[in-house]
C-alpha cells in the first residue's frame, strides 16, 4: 500500500500543478472584488502540492522506518503492498465498464431493454451462473423498473428506437 | 403559526406522512442489507427526493436514517453479521439471545428501546434547536465564513488515523466546488467549455459514486456470489413487558444520553456511541458476568445509544450547516438541493420546514415501531438473496436516479468516475467525509470571505473583530491543534512500537 500510496502522491502533485495552471488562466473580472475567481483556486493548489509532498515524505519516512526495523530485510511486507489482488482490482472496474455500457445502449435501445441487460450483465459478473432464472430476473427486473421509474415516477427516460418502429 | 401547528401540519398531510413512512420502510430494509449503510441507503433515494416538497425530501430522508437504525440490528440479531457499523455492538449479545431461541425478544428489545430513545432524542433537538438559532442575528459574512471554516477543521478530526490524507481529500472536495461559475463574478472556472459543468459538480453525484459505486465495486471484487442466503431462520418480534422496560431502565438511560450526546460530535456517529454505552452499561451493570453470554441490556443500550444519535446529530447539521457525518452530509445535500439553507437563519426562515421536520422524525420514530414488527419476513427475505441479485438491483437504482435530477446522460459519468476514485479511497484508506465535507462547504467559505472582504476594502482585520467570527475560529484553530498533536502521538507511538 505504501508503494501505491507513494504512486498516488505523485499523482496528485502533478494534479495540483495542472490545476494551478488552470486557475492561472482564468480570465480576471471588474466585478470580483479584492480576491478573484482565481484567489481560493490557486491556494488549493499550493496546499494540494504541499500536502502532496508531505504524503510522499511521511510515506518514504514510514518505509524506511519498517525496512530499518525489519533489518533491511525484504521490503516486500505487507504494508507495502496494495490491499487485495489486480484480479479483484480489475473485477471492480468491469462494473464501471458494464455501466458504461449500459450508458452506450441506453439512448438506442430504451431503458427498459438497457435495464434489463443490465441486471443480467451485473448478476452474472458478480457471480450468478446463467439460467433461465437470472433471464426471468432480467426481463423482470427491468419491465419493474420501467414501471416504476418511468410510468410511476414520470422520469422521460430515453425510450430508443422502439417508437419509431412502432409508428 | 407556532412550531407546533408546523408540526401538526406536517404529521397531517399525506405526503408527509408517506414520506415518512417510505422512508423509515426503505431504511429498514435497506439497513437489513449489510453492506448497505445508512448514509448509502439515504444516497440512493435522494435523486428521487428531487421532485418532491423540500419537506417531504427531508422526512424521508431522516426517516430512512431512523430505520437503518434498526434495520441493521436484524441481521446482527439473526445471522450475526451487523447490516450497519452501529449494530455491531447489538451482535455480541443480540446474537447470543438468538442461539438461546430468543431472537424474537431480542429482536423486540431493539425496536421499543430504539423507539424510546429517537423520542427522548427529538425532544432535545426541539429544545436546543431554537436557543442555537437565536444566534442567527449575528451573524454576518465573516462569522459565516468563520463557521465554514471550522466546518472544514472538522475535517482534521475526522481524518481517521491520518491527518495528511484527510486534508487532501477536504482540498480535493474544495477544488471540487470551484467547477463551474463564480459566485461573485460570474466568471466560468474548470469547466473547459462544457456546457453541462457551467452549474458545477451537483455533490449527489459524488456521493451516489463514492458511497454506492464504490461500495458495489467493493462487493463485486469479493466475488462470493451465488448464495447468499446464510439463514433459513424465521423469528417473530416479541415485543417487551413495562415490567421488563422498567428492569431494563438503566440501559435504556445510559444509551440514551451516550447517543443524545455523542450525536452533535463531528465523526463520533452512532458506531461510536453503540460500544460506548455498551461498556458504560456494563460498568454499572449489576450483571455485568452476563455480557457477551445474552445479556438484554447489552442489546438494549447500544440500539438507544446508535437510535437516538439520528434526532441529535440533527443538531450541528440544522442549526450550523455543518453535518458531522456521512449520513448528515447526505440530508445537508438534499436541503441544498431544494434551495434551503440549513445555518442559524433555518429556523427564522423556514420554521415550517424546522418544525415539520420535528413532526416528520415523530411520525418516522412511531413507524419504525409498527414497521419493526411487519417487516421482519420481507427482511429476512431479502437478507438471504443471492447477493448478485442485490447487486444488480442496487446498480440499477443508481444508474435510474442519477437520470432523475437533470436528465443528463453527462451526470452518470461522474458518478462512474467518482465511484472509481471512491474504490481508490477505500483501498488506500483515504476518509470519505472530508471530500463531502470539502464539496458542501467550499460555496459557503468561498463566497463570504469574499463578501467579507468587499464589504471592509479587503481588510482581513474583519474576521478577528467581529467576536463571533473569533471565536468560531479559536474553536477551529483548536481543533486543528488538537489533530495535530494527536498525529504527533501516533506517529511516535507507531516509531516505538517498530523499534520495540
Amino acid at each position: 500500500m505504501r508503494k501505491a500510496t507513494l504512486s498516488v502522491s505523485a499523482a496528485l502533485f502533478v494534479l495540483a500543478v495542472v490545476y494551478w495552471l488552470a486557475a492561472d488562466a482564468i480570465p480576471a473580472s471588474r466585478l470580483a472584488g479584492q480576491v478573484g475567481a482565481d484567489g481560493l483556486p490557486k491556494l488549493l493548489g499550493l496546499a494540494l502540492g504541499v500536502l502532496s509532498l508531505l504524503l510522499a515524505g511521511q510515506t518514504l519516512f514510514e518505509m524506511r522506518r519498517a525496512a530499518a526495523a525489519d533489518g533491511g530485510d525484504d521490503q516486500d511486507k505487507g504494508e507495502d503492498r496494495l490491499p487485495g489482488s489486480w484480479r479483484e482490482h480489475l473485477r471492480a472496474l468491469g462494473l464501471i465498464g458494464i455501466g458504461v455500457g449500459y450508458l452506450l445502449v441506453l439512448p438506442h435501445l430504451g431503458y427498459m431493454v438497457s435495464a434489463g441487460l443490465l441486471l443480467a450483465a451485473v448478476a452474472t459478473y458478480a457471480g450468478l451462473k446463467p439460467s433461465p432464472a437470472t433471464l426471468l430476473f432480467a426481463i423482470g427486473g427491468g419491465v419493474l423498473f420501467y414501471l416504476i421509474f418511468v410510468k410511476i415516477l414520470q422520469i422521460p427516460l430515453p425510450a430508443g428506437f422502439w417508437p419509431g418502429l412502432l409508428r | 403559526m407556532n412550531g407546533l401547528t408546523y408540526a401538526l401540519t406536517a404529521v397531517t398531510t399525506p405526503s408527509t406522512v408517506l414520506a415518512a413512512a417510505g422512508g423509515v420502510l426503505w431504511g429498514i430494509l435497506g439497513g437489513a442489507l449489510p453492506g448497505l449503510s445508512p448514509s448509502i441507503a439515504m444516497a440512493l433515494l435522494l435523486p428521487f427526493t428531487f421532485d418532491m416538497s423540500p419537506l417531504a425530501a427531508i422526512i424521508m430522508l431522516t426517516g430512512v436514517y431512523i430505520g437503518a437504525e434498526y434495520g441493521g440490528s436484524i441481521p446482527a440479531i439473526l445471522i450475526r453479521t451487523p447490516g450497519t457499523n452501529a449494530a455491531a455492538a447489538t451482535v455480541i449479545d443480540g446474537y447470543t439471545l438468538h442461539q438461546q431461541g430468543r431472537g424474537g425478544e431480542a429482536l423486540g428489545l431493539s425496536l421499543v428501546a430504539g423507539t424510546i430513545a429517537g423520542l427522548v432524542g427529538l425532544i432535545c433537538l426541539v429544545l436546543l434547536t431554537a436557543p442555537l438559532s437565536a444566534l442567527a442575528l449575528y451573524f454576518k459574512p465573516p462569522a459565516y465564513f468563520a463557521l465554514a471554516f471550522l466546518g472544514l477543521s472538522i475535517i482534521a478530526a475526522l481524518s481517521e488515523g491520518s491527518l495528511v490524507k484527510g486534508l487532501i481529500m477536504g482540498v480535493i472536495g474544495l477544488m471540487v466546488s470551484t467547477v463551474g461559475t463564480d459566485p461573485l463574478s460570474g466568471v466560468t472556472r474548470f469547466t473547459f467549455d462544457e456546457p453541462d459543468l457551467l452549474g458545477g459538480i451537483d455533490y449527489i453525484f459524488v456521493m451516489l459514486g463514492v458511497f454506492a459505486v464504490a461500495e458495489l465495486m467493493s462487493k463485486v471484487a469479493e466475488k462470493d456470489g451465488g448464495d447468499g442466503g446464510i439463514t433459513k431462520t424465521v423469528a417473530r418480534v416479541k415485543l417487551p413487558s413495562l415490567q421488563k422496560l422498567w428492569e431494563l431502565r438503566r440501559a435504556q438511560a445510559i444509551g440514551t444520553a451516550v447517543g443524545i450526546i455523542e450525536g452533535p460530535i463531528p465523526g463520533a456517529g452512532g458506531t461510536v456511541a453503540a460500544f460506548l454505552s455498551y461498556n458504560e452499561t456494563k460498568r454499572w451493570s449489576k450483571t455485568p458476568e452476563k455480557f457477551g453470554k445474552g445479556s438484554e441490556e447489552g442489546v438494549v443500550a447500544p440500539e438507544a445509544a446508535n437510535n437516538a444519535v439520528t434526532s441529535s446529530a440533527l443538531i450541528p447539521t440544522l442549526s450550523f450547516g455543518i453535518p458531522g457525518s456521512n449520513s448528515m452530509a447526505i440530508l445537508l445535500g438534499g436541503l441544498l438541493i431544494h434551495g434551503i439553507q440549513p445555518g442559524p437563519m433555518l429556523l427564522s426562515s423556514r420554521p415550517d420546514l424546522v418544525y415539520g421536520l420535528f413532526g416528520g422524525l415523530f411520525m418516522s420514530n412511531i413507524f419504525m415501531l409498527i414497521f419493526g414488527l411487519l417487516v421482519l419476513g420481507p427482511a429476512i427475505w431479502l437478507v438471504n438473496r443471492p447477493k448478485p441479485y442485490l447487486t444488480a438491483g442496487i446498480f440499477m437504482v443508481v444508474l435510474s436516479g442519477i437520470y432523475v435530477i437533470n436528465q443528463s446522460l453527462f451526470d452518470f459519468w461522474i458518478v462512474l468516475i467518482a465511484g472509481i476514485v471512491g474504490y481508490g479511497m477505500r483501498l488506500l484508506k483515504f476518509p470519505v467525509l472530508p471530500l463531502i465535507l470539502g464539496i458542501v462547504l467550499g460555496y459557503m467559505v468561498e463566497s463570504n470571505y469574499r463578501r467579507s472582504l468587499l464589504l471592509t476594502n479587503g481588510e482581513h482585520r474583519v474576521f478577528f473583530e467581529n467576536p463571533l467570527s473569533l471565536g468560531l475560529l479559536i474553536c477551529a484553530g483548536l481543533i486543528i491543534g488538537m489533530a495535530i498533536l494527536s498525529e504527533i502521538r501516533r506517529f511516535r507511538r507507531s516509531g516505538v512500537e517498530v523499534h520495540g
